[in-house]
């Protein structure tokens, strides 16, 4: 037998063996995918996966940005030296915390320990399906889209909670419960300059609240529900200066004291979603979205991706704000705090509601132009 | 937080929620925008002070830059041994407070003596520049060199050898100071005790010990003076450094410091 033989020999036998293979793999998916709704499906899996790992690198440029920006607030320059200006650096710290081993109190709950966590990350991961971002980033017509959005964002101090608890921990319960009441007084004011917002858009879907914006953006008529609401974001992402429940001069590191390696990545990486989700919603609510002044010449957004590439630059502007809070306030008292929250953020979301309600019955401001029609 | 809300009386940061808040922000904000285009920190493997270009921009308090000639040089960093002129006399190691010198032989230009030079450990040593006043030849000196770290501890002690290239790398060094006091202890001799061995005239790091023939005095009462030449040790006190390498070798124990003359 020649080698020649020998050789086509063993072509033959692979060439059918992949023959057969594929077909048996292709033939079913060909025929299924014929079928449409499966197409929506993939369509689907794919655009999630795209969501995934966009939200996911914004979040760790986020914190690179914060760095950076921190770094100038406080005469240094942050981090230098992994990747250009330090962008790799947090790439690098993730694989890390991704390679290390976890462990858990012998004393903590099993099923608390690891379900709060992963609970948390996964229920920040999920309003990043809601919002919209641009006319082509958009998840569809969803008409109460920023209330479903708002039900999301609040379910994170149960989860802080559970994990709190099962730790075991004082110092962890002590962050847990201060999570809880913090978020809890927090919530009333946040959702009630959210219903200013509703109010003059005549919308809970964020699509139309950013449609809304046309003839102006509403910060300047809805700025006390603006201060109410960026106090209120402050507080509900634990951000310095409310940061109580992770103090770490009290709370050794708050109610993530036992975590480490990579669940206390999934912590680091939500809190972080959860402050794109809240200057996402900034912008969204207040800042006209994806959207520029009409005054502005037109061909700032003719061009694609413009709607992203503006929503992104606003949302950046947004946290750098939050930064330079950061950077500025100290942390405040968990008795301040709580004073502060439903002695003076409720009534003053109260007023901005009023303010709302005033501004859609007289449907023209001075400075800023007219109210279209509520619902139209 | 309350920047809208029940705006104080009070015109303190501390009574007025709106200036509790914007204070910090305004303060941030200008501290932001000074070091927007420069930092005061340098990137230090890339950037380093004792650059030319930092002498004139980083000044001290004084107003004085900081840069080599000013403050720079008498930084106390690795040493430099110049094992040419070291005299092995052990006032280093002598003098050193964490006991991080030890005397090691190096090969000397006379094969049959070598000689015996410092061996620092840098794992212990404290900078203090102790060893570098003691030398009496000004032959262990700092330098400027301050980058030591290294993955294994034994690369911390430096052999004379290593010091030596360190000296002959020309580093800005601390400037040497070879004055000694004038009123210095000096060797006196208990002539009775001497039995003239030579011994510390042998191991003087630098020689200015000399024996000198002394006739042996106050024979006894009714007896004959010694034929015997009896050798005694004569110190120059000049070119004494002090070392005291006689009085440890000397077996009668006849050598010991005095006040100045």
């Amino acid at each position: 037998m020649s080698s020649a033989t020998l050789y086509s020999v063993s072509y033959d036998l692979s060439h059918t063996l992949l023959f057969a293979l594929g077909g048996l793999i292709g033939g079913p998916l060909g025929r299924l995918l014929e079928n449409g709704d499966l197409v929506t499906g993939i369509g689907v899996l794919v655009f999630a996966a795209l969501l995934l790992a966009a939200s996911m690198l914004n979040t760790i440029v986020l914190i690179w940005y914060e760095r950076k920006l921190l770094g100038r607030f406080m005469d240094r320059r942050g981090a230098m030296h992994v990747g250009y200006a330090g962008l790799l650096q947090n790439f690098a710290d993730g694989l890390k915390l991704f390679r290390k081993h976890t462990t858990r109190p012998r004393e903590a709950d099993e099923v608390g320990f690891y379900f709060g966590p992963t609970a948390y990350l996964v229920t920040s991961l999920m309003i990043f399906g809601i919002l919209p971002i641009s006319t082509g980033w958009n998840s569809g017509p969803m008409p109460l889209s920023l209330l479903l959005a708002l039900v999301i964002f609040s379910f994170a101090p149960l989860f802080i909670f559970v994990s709190a608890w099962s730790s075991n921990n004082k110092y962890s319960l002590m962050g847990g419960l201060r999570s809880a009441a913090q978020m809890i007084a927090y919530e009333v004011p946040l959702l009630l300059a959210v219903v200013a917002v509703v109010v003059v858009a005549g919308s809970f879907s964020l699509t139309t609240i950013v449609y809304e914006q046309q003839n102006y953006w509403f910060w300047g008529p809805l700025i006390v529900a603006l201060i109410v609401f960026v106090a209120a974001m402050l507080a509900e992402m634990e951000r310095i200066p409310f940061d109580l429940p992770e103090a770490e001069a009290e709370l050794v590191e708050g109610w993530n004291t036992e975590y480490g390696g990579m669940l206390f990545a999934f912590f680091m990486l939500a809190d972080y979603l959860r402050a794109l989700v809240g200057s996402i919603l900034i912008v969204l609510l207040f800042l006209g979205g994806w959207t520029l002044p009409t005054w502005l010449p037109g061909s700032l957004t003719a061009w694609p991706l413009a709607g992203i590439f503006w929503f992104m630059v606003k949302t950046y502007l947004v946290f750098g704000l939050f930064v330079w809070i950061r950077a500025s306030l100290p942390r405040v008292r968990t008795d301040q705090l709580l004073r502060v929250g439903w002695n003076r953020m409720i009534p003053l979301a109260l007023l901005s509601v009023f303010l709302a309600a005033a501004l859609v019955t007289v449907r023209c401001v001075p400075v800023f132009g007219c109210v279209p029609s509520p619902g139209a | 937080m309350t920047e809208e809300g029940a705006p104080g009386a009070g015109t303190t940061t501390e009574e007025n929620p709106v200036l509790y808040v914007a204070r910090p922000m305004a303060t941030a904000a200008r501290q932001f925008v000074k070091s927007l285009v420069r930092p005061s920190t340098i990137v230090y493997p890339y950037e380093r002070l004792e650059d030319p270009r930092f002498r004139t921009e980083v000044a001290v308090a004084s107003g004085r830059p900081i840069g080599v000639g000013q403050v720079w040089d008498n930084y106390r960093g690795v040493h430099a041994l110049n094992i040419a002129t070291c005299i092995s006399c052990n006032l280093c190691a002598f003098s050193c407070p964490d006991l991080c010198i030890e005397m090691v032989t190096v090969p000397g230009p006379d094969p049959k003596k070598p000689k015996k030079c410092p061996q620092i450990d840098y794992g212990k040593c404290s900078y203090c520049g102790f060893c570098s006043d003691a030398c009496p030849e000004g032959c262990l000196t700092m330098t400027t060199r301050y980058e030591l770290s290294t993955p294994r501890r034994a690369e911390m002690v430096y052999s004379p050898q290593r010091l030596f290239d360190v000296f002959r790398s020309k580093l800005p060094m601390n400037p040497i100071r070879l004055e000694r006091p004038e009123n210095e202890d000096r060797i006196l001799l208990d002539p009775p005790l001497c039995i003239g061995c030579n011994a510390c005239a042998r191991d003087c790091p630098t020689q200015c010990i000399t024996m000198v023939d002394v006739p042996k005095t106050d024979p006894k009462p009714g007896q004959k003076p010694a034929k015997r030449i009896w050798k005694e040790p004569v110190v120059n006190d000049s070119d004494c450094v002090r070392c005291g390498t006689c009085i440890s070798v000397c077996p009668k124990e006849c050598l010991f410091w005095g006040g100045p003359p």
